[in-house]
């Protein structure tokens, strides 16, 4: 049977004191993989200076209708276990994005349930449309050093070809030729 | 410049350049027929970068002696072009072709760090520019020798059949061109007896991590960048199809 | 985690429907997770993976002449369009997943002939001058549709759709400045990218689909705000910029009919020939054999790439650093 490899979500960070978020998947056999892959794909241009990557599966995901449906802790079979880190993600905006979820800070909790309950509680500045959860030892960051930093992103600034900015002499304008086929405007 | 070295140095961008035209247009083949989506996202990128080398490199030549970088390119015959025999082969497999790339990389990774303190300025600051970039593909290819060499057997085979085939190839990627003695004695490049060293030592050992046979009985190695395979003719004459297409075309 | 698809047949269908709609018209965005009827879902699934062939198919025609661009500049400029390309069709699988179905189940059903994917691909690029044109009038056709569902109501949706466009404008722009460029050139360069424009104009206008009233779908993707504006209309608003801007060029346009009309302000374009659209579209235009046929075959040959990282997978237990 075919596979096209399981799938990673991926989280970019823009420059260094923006948050990570949430830009999409890749299909991806290893950590390592995907994270050469994530560069591949979502760091084609500018702008990033680290990326992480998380199998779909340790995501755990709650939208906000969910949540008041009580879905949240319908699943909670929690209470079990020692305590861990989880990277909490949240949306708080309707508005056209390229992104969706933000890296909002981390909780401690026994189960991803009780890692949402934490996450609403310490981060109620704004409403929150969405809200991911993911185990901290299941995300694997870029290499953090400038050398790394720099042969993963900087050269993106230079490939000006594959920006719009650089065909700007052929923008729209508003053409002579509005008032019929082939015919020159006279003024 | 004395002009044996400006002529030296010439011969050597060229080559420099020719090697990643070559390259980059044999993996641009891949483009849109890779094995996965990403893969085909991937390899573009390599083949972007090498192709912004190549502009580097025809670049610095430009400054010496004028010449265009297109014309270069686009109008030269085969037997005009200096690029090394391994580079031309046709595409092969995926494991061929990520092989390939390995082998280069590594040497042109090598390559680079060493002529970071090359006396001629020029040279000096394209390196830095294309350092950046060679330690992601490396980083990339060391990842995809190691898993098709440890993936299947069949992955497995394939990749040592690809490493029976380049690895006597590769070796050109060291033979030094007519007066570049001039130009490592100016340390302008650096000398490519150490670097072969390097080269030899970090391939072997990340080869043999990933289960390849070596040492390969050493057959044919190319010497001269004047002599090519029989691929090259052909290679161009697609490449510069459209270039020569029309003789008044001054712009594209 | 549970998706909810809701069928006509559910108790709560009406109060739920009537809930999910009062959203999209208050311009929220449905996220994966949230109720939404079955059918929203089917036709997203339909138009989001129909959309990712295109761009994976979209990669062949463009990706033909890589190898023969004429200056160093230009193959690396393809090479990054056919890479967006790819990407494109990359995040939109990744849309078409949020909503339960797999890379796997969609490539198949493109692999075998069942799902659909853009026409346009399906006619061959000629010369170097189709590569200008197909980044002016196709991702030009493109970014009007594209723009249009980057305000769709499927969260996933509309955000691959705001990443999309933003890189097509530079597809748009690269084609445009090499039409532009050759329709300034020599005889044989002029001569070449009026022969483009003349093939591709009336792909590119069929490319918005069939005329509203044939168009079943319409009616629904425009309620659930999947689709903002009908066929015709985009299809006007591509004629309008793109029609003057070719003429301007001093190219011709292969329509006797066209006009520009100063009641409305729009240029009426000539009948559009369906009958070789819906051609096309069953199967016979003159490429679509050889478009599936190389996807097959990248496919198949790719197999034991994928199976060998696979099993290197199982083999190790590669750490990377943990935040
Ligand atoms: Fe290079
Ligand atoms: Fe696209
Ligand atoms: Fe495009």
């Amino acid at each position: 049977m075919d596979t096209q490899w399981p799938r990673w979500e991926v989280f970019k960070q823009d420059t260094p004191h923006k948050p990570h978020q949430a830009v999409g998947s890749v299909h991806a056999v290893d950590p390592e993989h995907a994270l050469l892959t994530a560069r591949n794909v979502f760091a084609r241009r500018p702008q990033a200076v680290s990326l992480w990557v998380a199998r779909a599966e340790d995501v755990y995901a709650w939208t906000q209708e969910e949540i008041l449906e009580g879905l949240a802790t319908a699943r909670a079979d929690a209470g079990l276990g020692t305590a861990c880190r989880y990277l909490v993600f949240r949306k708080t905006s309707h508005k056209r994005s390229m992104t969706f979820v933000d890296h909002v800070g981390e909780v401690e909790a026994t189960s991803p349930e009780e890692a949402l309950q934490q996450a609403q509680a310490r981060f109620s500045d704004t409403t929150a449309l969405a809200w991911w959860i993911v185990p901290a030892d299941k995300v694997y960051q870029s290499d953090p050093s400038p050398e790394t930093v720099e042969s993963w992103f900087a050269p993106a600034r230079d490939k000006t070809y594959k920006q719009q900015q650089y065909y700007a002499t052929v923008g729209s304008h508003i053409s002579k030729h509005k008032r019929g086929r082939g015919v020159e405007d006279e003024e | 410049m004395r002009s044996e070295v400006r002529e030296a140095l010439i011969a050597k961008l060229t080559a420099l350049a020719d090697d990643e035209v070559i390259l980059a247009h044999r993996n641009s083949e891949w483009v849109g027929h890779g094995p996965i989506l990403e893969e085909d996202i991937a390899l573009a990128n390599i083949v972007q970068d090498e192709l912004g080398h190549a502009t580097l490199w025809y670049g610095l030549r430009q400054q010496l002696d004028g010449s265009d970088p297109d014309q270069l390119a686009f109008f030269r015959d085969a037997n005009e072009y200096r690029c090394c025999e391994l580079v031309e082969l046709p595409k092969g497999d995926w494991a061929f072709t990520m092989l390939r790339q390995y082998l280069f990389d590594l040497y042109e990774a090598l390559w680079l760090e060493a002529a970071r303190h090359s006396t001629y300025q020029p040279l000096a600051d394209a390196v830095q520019k294309i350092i950046r970039e060679e330690r992601f593909h490396l980083q990339h290819t060391q990842a995809w020798v190691e898993r098709l060499g440890q993936g299947t057997e069949e992955s497995n085979r394939r990749l040592q059949q690809a490493l029976e085939m380049q690895w006597s190839y590769a070796q050109q990627l060291f033979v030094p061109i007519p007066g570049e003695e001039l130009l490592v004695a100016e340390g302008i490049v650096p000398d490519l007896a150490p670097i072969k060293e390097r080269w030899l030592e970090h391939s072997t050992r990340h080869l043999q991590a990933a289960g390849l046979k070596l040492p390969i009985n050493p057959g044919y190695q190319p010497t001269s960048r004047a002599y090519h395979t029989e691929h090259l003719w052909s290679l161009l004459a697609e490449m510069q199809s459209t270039a020569r297409w029309d003789a008044e075309a001054k712009v594209w | 985690m549970p998706i909810k698809y809701g069928v006509p047949s559910d108790p709560d269908y009406n109060e739920r429907l009537r809930e999910f709609e009062a959203r999209i018209a208050r311009g929220e965005k449905i996220e994966p997770g949230d109720w939404m009827p079955e059918e929203y879902r089917r036709q997203l699934i339909r138009m989001i993976s129909q959309h990712a062939h295109s761009e994976v198919v979209g990669m062949l025609p463009e990706g033909a002449w890589i190898t023969r661009a004429p200056t160093l500049k230009r193959k690396m400029i393809l090479v990054a369009k056919v890479q967006d390309e790819a990407g494109h069709g990359q995040y939109l699988y990744h849309a078409a997943e949020t909503l339960g179905i797999s890379r796997e189940a969609m490539l198949e059903a493109l692999l075998s002939g069942k799902a659909k994917y853009s026409s346009i691909f399906n006619y061959p690029t000629l010369t170097w001058a189709d590569i200008g044109t197909i980044g002016w009038l196709v991702d030009g056709a493109a970014i009007k549709n594209q723009t249009m569902l980057a305000a769709c109501s499927y969260g996933p949706y509309s955000r691959a759709m705001v990443r999309i466009c933003a890189e097509e404008t530079f597809h748009h722009k690269q084609g445009k400045e090499m039409v532009l460029l050759y329709a300034k050139g020599t005889p044989k360069q002029r001569q070449m990218a009026q022969d483009a424009i003349n093939r591709w104009w009336w792909p590119a206008l069929m490319m918005m689909g069939p005329h509203d009233k044939d168009s079943p779908n319409t009616e629904i993707l425009v309620r659930w705000g999947i689709k903002t504006k009908t066929n015709d209309q985009v299809r006007q608003e591509f004629i309008n910029e793109h029609a003057p801007e070719i003429l301007e060029a001093g190219l011709t346009i292969p329509d006797p009919e066209l006009r520009y009309d100063e009641a409305t302000g729009n240029w009426i374009h000539g009948p559009i020939n369906w009958d070789e659209f819906w051609q096309v579209v069953g199967g016979n235009g003159p490429m679509n054999k050889e478009r599936l046929e190389a996807r097959r075959r990248a496919h198949a040959e790719g197999a034991w790439v994928r199976e060998a990282l696979e099993a290197y997978a199982a083999k190790k237990q590669k750490t990377a650093v943990a935040v």
